[in-house]
C-alpha cells in the first residue's frame, strides 16, 4: 500500500514537541534529518511507530528518521507544508547543528539565506523589468503605449514590493511567523507612506508628530537590510513572548505586541539610523566622484555593488538628476554601468563555469538581467553568495569606472564633463541609446565585464560537490597503486592509507590486536587520507566519520582510524563517501586530521580488518 | 525462545570494539541463534558488520532474542556482557 505522505508527516510532526522544537529540516537519500532544540520533548517511541518510519537515531545533534529512497522526499515536502518550515539543504542542517560559524560569516550568510528562496520571483521580474525598460530606448514612443504600462506593472511588482518578499523569507529564516513577517514587510511599503524612490531634497516626506518625537512617512521601497533587521527583531520578540506569555492569552497578546513593538522600532530606530547612514553614503558618493584622476570614480565603481546590497542605490537618482540639471551630462551613469555590468560579467563566468545545474539555472537568467541593469538577482542569487565573483565584479567595476573617467580627462570639481548619459535611471545595455559616446560606452562595458569575468573565471571555484556524488576517482588515484596487505580466496585487499604497515598484533589496542573483530593489519599513517582498498561498495560510514565498512565479493572490511577516536565525535574527520557508494580502489573514503587526533590524546593508527575472516578461506595478512 | 530488552548506557553506543566483543561473546555460546532488534530492524548478532550498521546509540533500547542451545544461559551471559560493557 502506498504510504500516505501527508499522514506520515503529520504524525512525525505531532511527536516532535511543537514547531518551536524543530530548528531545521532536510533530507538525504533515505533519511529525514531534523535538528531538534530539545530532545527531551521528543516522543521517540511514538516516532518509531509512525507508519513509514523504518528506524531512527540521533547523531551529531541531528535526529535522523529512516524513511526510504523515493519516499523521503515526498514525506519531506509534506513535512515542510505541515510545519511551515523553510526548505533547508543538508548543508544548512549541518550548519544549524554545528553553529560553530564565526559571527561575521553568519551575518554575511544571512542575506543569501533570505534571498535564495525568493530567487524565482526576483529572477523572473528582474529579467522582465530589464527587457521592458529596454524596449522604449530602441522603439520610440513605446513607453506611451498601453502595452508598456501593463508589462511594466507585471515586471516591477516583485521589485516595487520587494520588502514584502524579503520579510516573509526572513521570517522563515529567523523562525518567526511568516504572516507577521508579511505584515511588517507590507507596512514598510504601505501606500500611505511616501515611496522612497520619489524622495528628493525638494520632495521630502511628511512626518507624524508624536509629541516628543516624529516619524517620517517614508516607505522602504528597494530596501533589503532594514527589512531583514526589522524581521529579525520581530522574530526575536515573537519567540520571547511565546515563551513568557501565558498560553491562554498568547494568541492575541503575542502577535499584537510583536507587530506593535516591531513597527515602532522599525520606524523610529532602524529607519532613521538607516536614513542617516544613507545620507552619509550619498554625501560620500557626491564627494568621491569629485576626487581627481579617476581615483574617486574607480572607488565608487568598486563600492557601488556594496551599496546595492545595502539597498542604498535608489538614492543615486538624486545625484544623477542633479548632474543633468547642472551640466546636462550625467557622468554618474558610466560608473553605475561599469559596476553593474561587471556584476553581469562575474555572474556570467559563474553561469558558464558551474557544474551544479541548479546554480547554473539561476546564474544564467540572473546575468542576463544584470546586463539589462537589474543586478539584484545576480548579486544576491549568485555573486554575493559565493563572494569571490562579487569581489571580481567590484574590481571590474572599478577599472571600468576609471576608464570612463579618463575619457573626459580629470574631473576636478566644477569642470565640465564630456562623457556620460543624457538621462538617468538606466545602466547596462538599455543605457546604450542614453550615452553621448556609444563606442566609448561599449568599450567601457567590455572592460568592466571582461575583467570581472576573467577574475571570476580564475579565482572562483565551485564548492566540492555534495558527498553523495562520487568524486572523480581518476584524480584521486595515487600515482602508484597500493600494495596488497590482506589476501584470501575471495580476493585481495590493498593498503588503505599511506604509511608503514604493521601486524595486527602490534596495533595499540587490545581488541583489535587480539583479532576479536577479525584478521587484519594496521598502518601508521603518513597522511590523513583513507582510500578504498578495492573496487567495492561502502556499506556504512560511521556518523562520527572515523570508520567505514566496505564489502566486495563476500569480503567485509572495517577501516577504523585511530584508537578510541569514537570519542572525538567526528571532530577532525571528513567523509568523502556516503553509505551505498560504489567506490574504486584508491578513491578517497575518509579524511582525518592527524594533529587533531594527537591533540585529543589518541593514537592515529589506521586499522583495517577483514571482519568475517573466520568465514573466509586462505586469509593471509601483511605485505608480501 | 528467550527475549530481553536492554537500554544502552555507553555514551558512544555500540561502536566497533564493543560490537566485536559482543560478537565474540555470542560466538562462545555455540548452538544459540541470537537476534538483536532495534525498532523495526533485526540483525543476526553474529554479523559484526550488520550490528555496527545499526548504529545503536546511547539511550536506545534493543531487544535481544536467543533461540536454540541453552537459551537461559546464553541470554544471561549476553545480558551480563551488555551491563558490563554497554
Amino acid at each position: 500500500m502506498a504510504l500516505d505522505y501527508r499522514k506520515c508527516a503529520e504524525e512525525i510532526f505531532s511527536h516532535l514537541g511543537g514547531k518551536e522544537n524543530i530548528i531545521s529540516a532536510a533530507h538525504c537519500a533515505t533519511r529525514l534529518r531534523l535538528v531538534i532544540a530539545d530532545n527531551s520533548k521528543l516522543d521517540i517511541k511514538a516516532l518509531e511507530d509512525v507508519e513509514g518510519v523504518k528506524g531512527l537515531f540521533d547523531s551529531n545533534g541531528q535526529l535522523q528518521l529512516i524513511i526510504g529512497t523515493g519516499t523521503v522526499n515526498k514525506v519531506y515536502d509534506e513535512f515542510l507544508a505541515v510545519t511551515g518550515l523553510t526548505a533547508a539543504s543538508k548543508a544548512d542542517v549541518k550548519a544549524a547543528a554545528a553553529s560553530r560559524m564565526p559571527l561575521w560569516k553568519k551575518i554575511l550568510k544571512t542575506p543569501g539565506d533570505v534571498f535564495v528562496p525568493i530567487l524565482p520571483a526576483i529572477v523572473a521580474s528582474g529579467l522582465m523589468m530589464g527587457l521592458v525598460e529596454a524596449i522604449p530606448k530602441f522603439v520610440d514612443g513605446f513607453e506611451n503605449t498601453g502595452w508598456f504600462g501593463f508589462l511594466d506593472l507585471v515586471a516591477n511588482t516583485a521589485f516595487a514590493l520587494l520588502p514584502v518578499l524579503v520579510a516573509i523569507s526572513a521570517a522563515r529564516v529567523f523562525g518567526g511567523n511568516i504572516f507577521l513577517g508579511a505584515v511588517i514587510g507590507l507596512m514598510m511599503v504601505h501606500p500611505a507612506l511616501m515611496n522612497a524612490w520619489t524622495v528628493t531634497p525638494t520632495n521630502q516626506p511628511p512626518v507624524w508628530d508624536m509629541g516628543f518625537f516624529t516619524i517620517s512617512q517614508v516607505g522602504y521601497q528597494g530596501h533589503v537590510i532594514p527589512v531583514i533587521l526589522a524581521v529579525l527583531l520581530m522574530s526575536t520578540i515573537e519567540k520571547w513572548l511565546h515563551k513568557h506569555v501565558p498560553e491562554m492569552i498568547d494568541l492575541f497578546v503575542t502577535p499584537l505586541c510583536t507587530v506593535l513593538i516591531t513597527a515602532f522600532a522599525t520606524f523610529t530606530i532602524i529607519g532613521p539610523v538607516f536614513s542617516i547612514f544613507e545620507n552619509w553614503v550619498l554625501a560620500g558618493a557626491k564627494w568621491l566622484i569629485t576626487v581627481g584622476y579617476g581615483i574617486g570614480a574607480a572607488i565608487m565603481g568598486a563600492i557601488y555593488p556594496l551599496t546595492v546590497v545595502m539597498g542604498l542605490h535608489h538614492m543615486y537618482n538624486v545625484i544623477e538628476a542633479g548632474m543633468i540639471s547642472a551640466t546636462g551630462v550625467n557622468s554618474w551613469m558610466p560608473i553605475a554601468s561599469a559596476a553593474n555590468f561587471a556584476q553581469f560579467g562575474a555572474c556570467l563566468a559563474v553561469a558558464i563555469k558551474v557544474h551544479n545545474q541548479k546554480t547554473k539555472s539561476v546564474a544564467l537568467p540572473s546575468s542576463l538581467s544584470a546586463s539589462l541593469g537589474i543586478t539584484e538577482p545576480a548579486i544576491f542569487g549568485i555573486n554575493f553568495r559565493f563572494m569571490k565573483p562579487f569581489v571580481a565584479g567590484m574590481i571590474g567595476g572599478a577599472v571600468g569606472s576609471l576608464f570612463a573617467s579618463w575619457m573626459h580627462g580629470t574631473n576636478m570639481a566644477g569642470e565640465t564633463v564630456s562623457f556620460g548619459a543624457t538621462t538617468y535611471g538606466v545602466t547596462g545595455i538599455p543605457g546604450i541609446p542614453a550615452v553621448n559616446n556609444v563606442p566609448m560606452y561599449l568599450v567601457e562595458l567590455l572592460i568592466a565585464s571582461g575583467i570581472a569575468f576573467l577574475i571570476t573565471w580564475v579565482i572562483w571555484k565551485e564548492d566540492a560537490p555534495a558527498k553523495k556524488e562520487a568524486p572523480a576517482p581518476v584524480e584521486e588515484l595515487p600515482a602508484e597503486p597500493m600494495p596488497s596487505v590482506i589476501r584470501c580466496a575471495a580476493g585481495e585487499i590493498l593498503q588503505p592509507c599511506k604509511g608503514q604497515v604493521i601486524d595486527r598484533e602490534q596495533i595499540p589496542d587490545e581488541t583489535f590486536a587480539a583479532g576479536i573483530l577479525g584478521e587484519g593489519i594496521g598502518v601508521v599513517p603518513e597522511d590523513g587520507i583513507v582510500i578504498a582498498p578495492f573496487d567495492g561498495t561502502v556499506t556504512s560510514v560511521f556518523d562520527t566519520r572515523h570508520a567505514v565498512t566496505l564489502e566486495k565479493d563476500g569480503m567485509e572490511v572495517l577501516i577504523h582510524i585511530g584508537v578510541n577516536t569514537v570519542n572525538m565525535q567526528g571532530e577532525g574527520f571528513t567523509a568523502f563517501v556516503e553509505e551505498g557508494a560504489e567506490v574504486k580502489a584508491g578513491q578517497r573514503l575518509l579524511g582525518f586530521d592527524r594533529e587533531a587526533i594527537k591533540n585529543a590524546g589518541y593514537n592515529d593508527t589506521v586499522v583495517m580488518l577483514l571482519t568475517n575472516s573466520d568465514d573466509l578461506e586462505g586469509v593471509e595478512c601483511g605485505l608480501k | 525462545m528467550k527475549t530481553f530488552e536492554y537500554t544502552i548506557t555507553d555514551p558512544v553506543g555500540i561502536h566497533a570494539r564493543p560490537a566485536g566483543l559482543l560478537v565474540k561473546e555470542i560466538k562462545s555460546h555455540a548452538g544459540s541463534a541470537v537476534t538483536i532488534t532495534k525498532g523495526e530492524k533485526s540483525v543476526n548478532a553474529l554479523k559484526l558488520m550488520a550490528l555496527m550498521q545499526m548504529g545503536i546509540k546511547q539511550g536506545e533500547t534493543i531487544t535481544v532474542s536467543v533461540e536454540g542451545g541453552d537459551e537461559a544461559a546464553t541470554a544471561a551471559a549476553i545480558e551480563a556482557f551488555l551491563k558490563a560493557n554497554l
